[in-house]
């Protein structure tokens, strides 16, 4: 009887030190994404985010699908907040919604036997999903000033050098 | 007990086969654990495996100017045999004062970074003055295994050491579009052209309706 008392109390206490499981995920996030790029390399793509679990769980080990890469969250070093970030060079960038699923221990699981197998993850449903949008960012007039300006010059002088032209002849 | 077996060694040469499961089972036993071991611990390299980390900060800027993003990438690759635990980065060079933090968190912290694995984090900051910052090193800090409970310290390589944060008004003077400039070149430039145009287009009406009185 106190052997198996000792077993409960151990098992119950590494249930307790583990991460745990989430139920009835809610989120709370936010992104960002450079609107003016003028001065960048590269385009940071942020999430940072909030979990809140119905079962009161804190401790929540998450998992990204960054890119195709499935990868455990970064957290801020007292737990509160998650955040899931990367950089893309300007070029590479594209406009547009980058839904990042994220999964707890078990969907990481679930996620890394089908990615050994060369299978398709999306069939997995994630714990919750977020979203980054990026809208595009400012990276230079599309002409210099100059270049219009050199070019509004030319145009104004030959309409008036035609019509002399046109006068004289 | 022993009875049983002593008549069975008198009796045969062969030994029975419970004997021979009982013998395998303890020999076995102990080769089976020693492996457990060995492979739970790293292998070759017997129980001294151990996580090794390296951390790159890079700020991936063209150039750095007062009141404009700023982003730094910090890249986390474990070199080291073994997964390291309870990684904690913490990024306290750009103070409150100096700097706007406009995405992500400075002091973050991985569960766990296994073998051979690399990871990233990205944080966008803003400074507010112009002028030569020195740029220090974030710190790092791991359980490099499971069994060692003495906490490794590292430092980022930092990139560029000390740099100069260009003032907005600089910046501006060089690269801004400068539209509202050529307006005001374009209307500068209206009285010298506008003025002997406008003289032409009257005395050319004038003379026009001359001309057309003159036919009627």
């Amino acid at each position: 009887m106190k052997s198996f008392l000792t077993v409960w109390v151990l098992s119950a206490l590494l249930v307790l030190t583990t991460a745990e499981s989430c139920a009835n995920p809610k989120v709370q996030a936010t992104s960002y994404t450079p609107a003016d790029a003028e001065v960048l390399t590269h385009i940071a793509y942020i999430a940072e985010f909030t979990l809140t679990c119905s079962n009161g769980a804190t401790n929540v080990n998450l998992f990204a699908d960054i890119n195709g890469a499935v990868m455990p969250v970064i957290r801020s070093q007292d737990g509160s907040k998650y955040q899931v970030s990367w950089t893309e060079s300007l070029k590479a960038a594209k406009k547009g919604d980058r839904p990042i699923r994220l999964y707890d221990e078990e969907g990481f699981a679930a996620v890394k036997r089908i990615l050994e197998r060369d299978e398709d993850p999306s069939s997995v449903k994630p714990l919750v999903q977020i979203e980054i949008n990026y809208p595009g960012a400012y990276t230079g007039p599309w002409m210099k000033s100059e270049h219009l300006a050199s070019l509004m010059i030319f145009l104004v002088f030959y309409l008036a050098y035609s019509s002399k032209n046109g006068l004289t002849a | 007990f022993r009875g049983i077996f002593a008549s069975h060694l008198v009796s045969s040469h062969i030994m029975p086969v419970s004997r021979i499961a009982l013998l395998l089972c303890v020999l076995v036993w102990p080769a089976l654990v020693w492996g457990g071991n060995q492979a739970s611990t790293g292998g070759s390299a017997g129980s001294n495996a151990q996580a090794r980390l390296l951390v790159a900060k890079q700020i991936q800027n063209k150039y750095l100017v007062e009141g404009k993003d700023i982003v730094v990438k910090y890249s986390l690759y474990n070199v080291g045999e073994s997964a390291a635990l309870n990684v904690l980065l913490s990024e306290k060079g750009f103070g409150e004062q100096d700097f706007d933090v406009v995405g992500g968190q400075m002091n973050v912290r991985l569960d766990r970074l296994a073998a051979g694995a690399n990871h990233s984090h990205v944080v966008v900051v803003r400074p507010k003055r112009f002028g030569y910052f020195n740029f220090t090193a974030a710190e790092v800090k791991y359980q490099p295994s499971e069994e060692i409970q003495t906490i490794q310290v590292g430092y980022t390589g930092t990139e560029p050491h000390q740099a100069p944060i260009i003032a907005l008004r600089d910046y501006e003077k060089q690269f801004s579009s400068h539209m509202l400039d050529w307006l005001a070149f374009a209307a500068m430039t209206l009285p010298s052209l506008g003025i002997p145009f406008l003289l032409w287009t009257s005395s050319k009406s004038k003379y026009e309706a001359i001309a057309r009185s003159k036919k009627d």
